[in-house]
């Protein structure tokens, strides 16, 4: 865990490089900065540790989920480009500083032992999101998707506290392990049945965390904040936020709660099934590509769900493969939407229209194909990684025998047909209309990317069992 | 110890009592006093100075910057209040918890330093430019 | 060698090479596709001439472990590398062979962005291909859905006007239907047990190669009495363990015995009908046909050979080697539902392929008609029918690639596909009028050509199969008459009376030489094979026989 430690000197350190007047060192001290803490991370692998007082554990689950959580942030900020030329308005060593400060809520939300850590790290995560949301002074819009998720966001982190409180009550421990023994003992002293504090407070913690991860109907900030927030910002958002929100959903439930399975598990599938529905239909009305993306990352919450919620021993590795295919085909979506949506800019306001995209492919045959690998990922087309991703989950739900998920499978079978139709928006775009996007010239790192993200798509096509094995 | 819900029922009482004692005094002050305007009276209270302009006027972004920064580092002081309370405790002990606590403490001191500086660089408290 | 991989990767390779080279070879692209695809045809007639004709078995495999996934408690999962061609198989593959080839030829007409296009159709025949001899079911899958790519891509570049709208309706119909497929492919996955691996897994054997039949048999008899800890179950896509009940999971859903009910259906017919209409989709039979009629309107003309001569096929292949040998029960008692459905297509096709003005939506519709005959013949369940059935695919392959080859000779020349803006047109293109006339003989089913053996042996399954009604054959019979109606009535509103075409003023020319070259070959094909029907019969006897063993 030491990867906390060092992450939080690395932005401390950040923060005083931007005083050196050289904006073109933040970057790459910026990415060796998640190397080092990707390898100290790694030096948690096949142990079980305890950290600071029983606060934070580490096995190989969370050692696994921080690598995804910092793969995406390295790769996040790999394509970030120095945030632009503008030396007025933007603050790289900050935004950087952020970025990092934020993957430490990250890593605390995935290895948490104490609920306590579970809020702190939910709250260092949350408010350097708020402050990113807004980093584009002059946008009303990115002002105004600030305010909402700064908004929306205490209050779900005051409905999670709440939760806490009460499970608290009801267990007298905020110990994960120790709440399942307190669940267990109250279970008996009932009689099986479970008090109203302990209802309402496991329902209340879930409240919280779904918003976090966007899962309907808990959803109603993600397409302004995603759409107004800078776009690298939203590619952290739909990653690392993300990974993170379902990692500690899992860790919770599936530590603290598998006893009263009923109790979340109900709640659960109606909020699986609406966050299927509303994020595949709505995205399918959408015109900007960006917002399409954000509807996009509701439905994969909801697919992300259902291996929770199917609560099957393979689900860790269901999990983890399936954020890792969804962060790294997302980061490459964002990628190109960036540089097409800059160059194709209207009066200083970058376009991120489908239009905006039409006729890419005709200059730019790197960027049309990474774009086109990573929707077919999204929508699970064979031979990309997104198809065992969503062939892990549908395996989870088809293993469960509760009848329930049959319902679910039909829902989830005819939701991804739904997400062909809109993935296949910017292909057609990118391929069949006609349209002009000059060539865009890039420089090698973001080239690399992009090379390295489609094949790492189509590598994890191939052989999902290189990591699958490993997770 | 069991408590039934009914046990709880005087407290229900007091409650509404003290309610509808609230309740009661604002209706019958509302109905008994008299009632007199004048521009005076209807006047918002300045401390019997007269009142100048409105009072949503911008004010420069520094005030908040200075405000929430003051408040940052004076909430940070206050912890130094209990954590010298219970180091007196453990110095006076042979116990080496005490070398824990004032490294800690540093580390703690450092940070706010680290920030401190981090203020007075980027320029925040140079009040004009 | 490996032969079968060759036949897959050869093109796969040729494709990163076409998308790969630089600019200035532009102008060879089209023969190196035509060269990659000629190599192909050659190793199919290669393939074709060594293939056992008595041995009902898988020939030529080709097995390597491809994933392996620990499953916790579940156990462990195995996808294979598995080839190889049976009787079922060995047509298709020649076909694939005879319409690439010919479909590359055709594509020399292509004219922007030839790097795409040839480096997509040398893509789609690598998978088309693959799909075609893969054993292994989630490889079979794999290159179900991966041809839908190219083809998206070919329809929604190089097509009409009207291209975006019939790609994502012609992808979007066909995924909904795989999608059903995958379903049933998780839900087998999970049910099948590879007897061979675990055998090896629990001890029984040391190494694959030892395996006897006893101890196939050892192992059925301990899954049965749940003898085997679960850990150490191997569980398979492998198509040849599906049809033994043996190997399914005594608890499991798709297992014979354990009668899962799911929405009041029993398990298996759920995912009998459920395969029966991602198959379905993929022929198409009528209610779900709405796609191919706008795909072939806006494909250009190569596209629509590759897609009327070869990916039809695989619905009716799908049918063969997936649905019915793995759910015979569920087959014969849905026996009535699936002709029904295929004497629908004939009928409901042959009526709009009347109706159509446009030639190749006329053509598409009779594809329609025509597939009808392939259900109608899988679904009478008996040896005439389902020889019939793989006969009649092998020569709907050729004669549809055939007449959509002719209706491009004419859009070529005067882009207008209207039936009634031409009249006379045997009087100024006497060799193109012979051609289509075979063309269109060899369909209606005139004897002597092939499509007359396809559509008789259909019809004698239906009248034999003791499952099926008399009067639904005979109606399905009828069809045969409608498709005769629709073809002359065409030929001779086109090509009889007085020479007039609207508004063109040119002089339309005869076939030219590489028109000829392909569509003589054509036509020589479909009058072999209709005198020697036993080219293909003796192919698919041995192997049908043994299927039908099954039900």
């Amino acid at each position: 865990m030491n990867a906390i430690i060092a992450l939080s000197l690395f932005g401390i350190s950040n923060l005083f490089l931007g005083f050196l007047n050289n904006r073109k060192i933040l970057l790459p001290a910026t990415l060796v900065f998640i190397l080092i803490a990707l390898g100290l991370n790694f030096a948690d692998w096949n142990h079980e540790y305890y950290w600071f007082n029983n606060m934070l554990k580490t096995n190989n689950l969370s050692v696994n989920f921080v690598t995804i959580i910092l793969l995406s942030t390295f790769l996040v900020v790999a394509i970030s480009r120095s945030f632009g030329d503008d030396d007025e308005h933007s603050h790289p060593a900050e935004y950087y500083a952020i970025l990092l400060f934020s993957a430490v809520g990250a890593i605390m939300m995935v290895t948490f032992e104490n609920l306590i850590m579970l809020f702190v790290g939910l709250e260092i995560l949350s408010v350097s999101m708020y402050v990113l949301t807004g980093s584009d002074k002059r946008s009303l819009r990115s002002n105004e998707a600030a305010l909402k998720y700064f908004l929306m966001g205490s209050f779900a982190t005051g409905i999670l506290l709440f939760g806490v409180a009460l499970v608290y009550g009801a267990t007298s421990s905020f110990d994960i392990h120790g709440i399942a023994q307190g669940v267990a003992k109250a279970k008996e002293q009932m009689g099986g049945a479970y008090g109203p504090l302990l209802y309402s407070g496991v329902i209340l913690i879930m409240v919280g965390l779904l918003f976090k991860i966007s899962a309907a109907p808990f959803h109603f900030w993600t397409p302004d904040v995603y759409d107004g927030a800078p776009s690298i910002f939203t590619a952290f958002m739909s990653t690392v936020v993300k990974t993170a929100g379902v990692a500690a959903t899992y860790r919770i439930l599936s530590i603290s709660f598998p006893s009263v399975y009923g109790l979340w598990g109900n709640p659960l599938v109606y909020i699986v099934c609406a966050t299927l529905i509303i994020g595949n239909i709505t995205a399918v009305y959408q015109q900007s590509f960006k917002r399409m993306l954000a509807y996009s990352s509701i439905s994969h919450a909801g697919y992300l769900l259902i291996t929770v919620l199917a609560k099957r021993p393979e689900t860790n590795s269901s999990l983890l493969f399936y954020s890792l295919a969804y962060a790294i085909a997302t980061i490459t979506a964002f990628a190109v939407l960036m540089v097409v949506s800059e160059a194709q800019a209207k009066n200083g306001k970058a376009d991120e229209s489908f239009e905006a995209l039409n006729g890419l492919a005709n200059n730019n045959p790197l960027l049309a194909f990474s774009l086109t690998i990573s929707m077919l990922s999204l929508a699970g087309i064979p031979l990309t990684a997104g198809f065992f991703g969503k062939f892990f989950v549908f395996s989870d739900a088809f293993s469960n025998p509760s009848s329930l998920f049959k319902w679910i499978l039909v829902i989830a079978i005819l939701m991804s047909t739904v997400g062909i139709y809109y993935y296949f928006k910017p292909i057609i775009a990118a391929y069949m209309k006609k349209g002009e996007v000059a060539k865009i010239e890039l420089s090698p790192l973001y080239k690399f990317i992009l090379i390295l993200t489609t094949t790492l798509t189509i590598l994890l096509g191939l052989a999902p069992d290189l990591v699958k094995n490993i997770f | 110890m069991n408590y039934q819900p009914s046990d709880f029922l005087p407290i229900l009482v007091q409650l509404v009592a003290a309610l509808a004692f609230i309740v009661a005094t604002m209706l019958a002050t509302h109905w008994l006093g008299p009632k007199r305007h004048s521009v005076l009276k209807d006047d918002a209270f300045e401390c019997g100075i007269e009142s100048v302009g409105d009072a949503r006027t911008p004010i420069s972004v520094k005030y908040f910057l200075v405000a929430i920064l003051f408040v940052l580092f004076d909430v940070e002081i206050i912890f130094m209040y209990p954590w010298a309370v219970n180091f007196m405790g453990w110095v006076k002990s042979t116990s080496d918890v005490a070398i824990t606590m004032f490294l800690e403490m540093l580390v703690f001191m450092g940070l706010l330093l680290l920030g401190f500086i981090y203020v007075i660089k980027k320029g925040v408290l140079t009040w004009e430019k | 060698m490996p032969i079968l991989s060759v036949l897959i990767f050869l093109p796969l390779i040729a494709s990163l090479v076409v998308a790969f080279s630089p600019d200035q070879f532009k102008a060879y692209f089209k023969w190196f596709t035509l060269g990659v695809t000629a190599i192909e045809l050659a190793i199919c007639i290669y393939l074709y001439q060594n293939f056992n004709h008595d041995v009902a078995d898988y020939q030529f495999l080709e097995q390597l472990d491809w994933i392996t996934l620990p499953l916790g408690n579940l156990g462990i999962g195995s996808i294979d590398y598995l080839l190889g061609v049976d009787g079922i198989s060995m047509p298709m593959v020649l076909l694939t062979g005879i319409v690439m080839f010919v479909g590359a030829l055709s594509s020399f007409q292509i004219e922007q962005k030839e790097r795409g296009y040839f480096s997509l159709y040398l893509l789609l025949t690598g998978s088309v291909i693959g799909c075609f001899m893969a054993l292994d079911m989630f490889l079979f899958y794999l290159f179900f859905e991966f041809m839908l790519l190219p083809m998206y891509f070919l329809i929604g570049i190089w097509g009409g006007p009207r291209k975006e709208y019939a790609s994502i309706k012609f992808f979007l119909y066909t995924l909904f239907g795989s999608i059903f497929i995958l379903i049933v492919m998780i839900a087998l996955y999970l049910s099948v047990v590879d007897p061979v691996e675990t055998a090896v897994r629990i001890g029984l054997i040391n190494d694959v190669s030892e395996i006897t039949p006893q101890i196939i048999t050892e192992v059925q008899n301990l899954l049965k009495d749940l003898k085997i800890p679960s850990e150490q179950i191997v569980h398979t896509f492998d198509l040849r363990f599906m049809p033994d009940a043996g190997n399914f999971l005594p608890d499991s859903w798709l297992n014979i015995l354990s009668g899962t009910q799911i929405f009041s259906f029993s398990a298996r017919a759920l995912a009998f009908i459920l395969l029966m209409i991602g198959f379905g989709i993929k022929l198409p039979a009528v209610p779900v046909h709405t796609w191919l009629p706008d795909a072939h309107v806006e494909a250009p003309t190569p596209v629509s050979v590759v897609l009327a001569g070869i990916l039809l096929k695989i619905g009716g292949y799908g049918f063969l080697r997936i649905a019915y040998p793995i759910f015979p029960e569920v087959a014969t008692e849905y026996a009535f539902v699936i002709v029904a459905f295929g004497v629908l297509s004939i009928i409901y096709g042959a009526f709009n392929a009347l109706a159509m003005n446009d030639l190749k939506k006329m053509i598409a519709y009779s594809s329609v008609s025509h597939m009808g005959f392939v259900l109608l013949g899988i679904g009478s369940l008996t040896s005439e029918g389902i020889n019939g059935a793989v006969y009649q695919m092998f020569s709907h392959g050729v004669l549809s690639a055939m007449l959509f080859l002719l209706v491009g000779v004419l859009y070529d020349r005067t882009h207008d596909r209207r039936i009634d803006s031409y009249q006379g047109l045997a009087n100024k293109m006497p060799l193109y009028t012979a051609m289509t006339a075979i063309a269109f003989f060899a369909s209606l089913g005139l004897p002597a050509f092939s499509g007359f053996i396809g559509e008789v042996f259909t019809l004698m399954g239906g009248f034999n199969s003791p499952l099926i009604p008399r009067w639904l054959t005979a109606i399905a019979a009828f069809g045969l008459v409608l498709g005769a109606g629709y073809f002359l009535w065409t030929l001779q509103r086109i090509f009889f009376g007085k020479y007039w075409v609207r508004q063109f003023e040119g002089t339309l020319e005869d076939l030219t030489f590489r028109e000829k070259s392909m569509l003589y070959p054509l036509a020589i094909l479909a009058f072999v094979f209709g005198i020697f029907p036993h080219l293909i019969f003796d192919l698919t006897n041995a192997t049908i026989s043994e299927l039908l063993k099954l039900f």
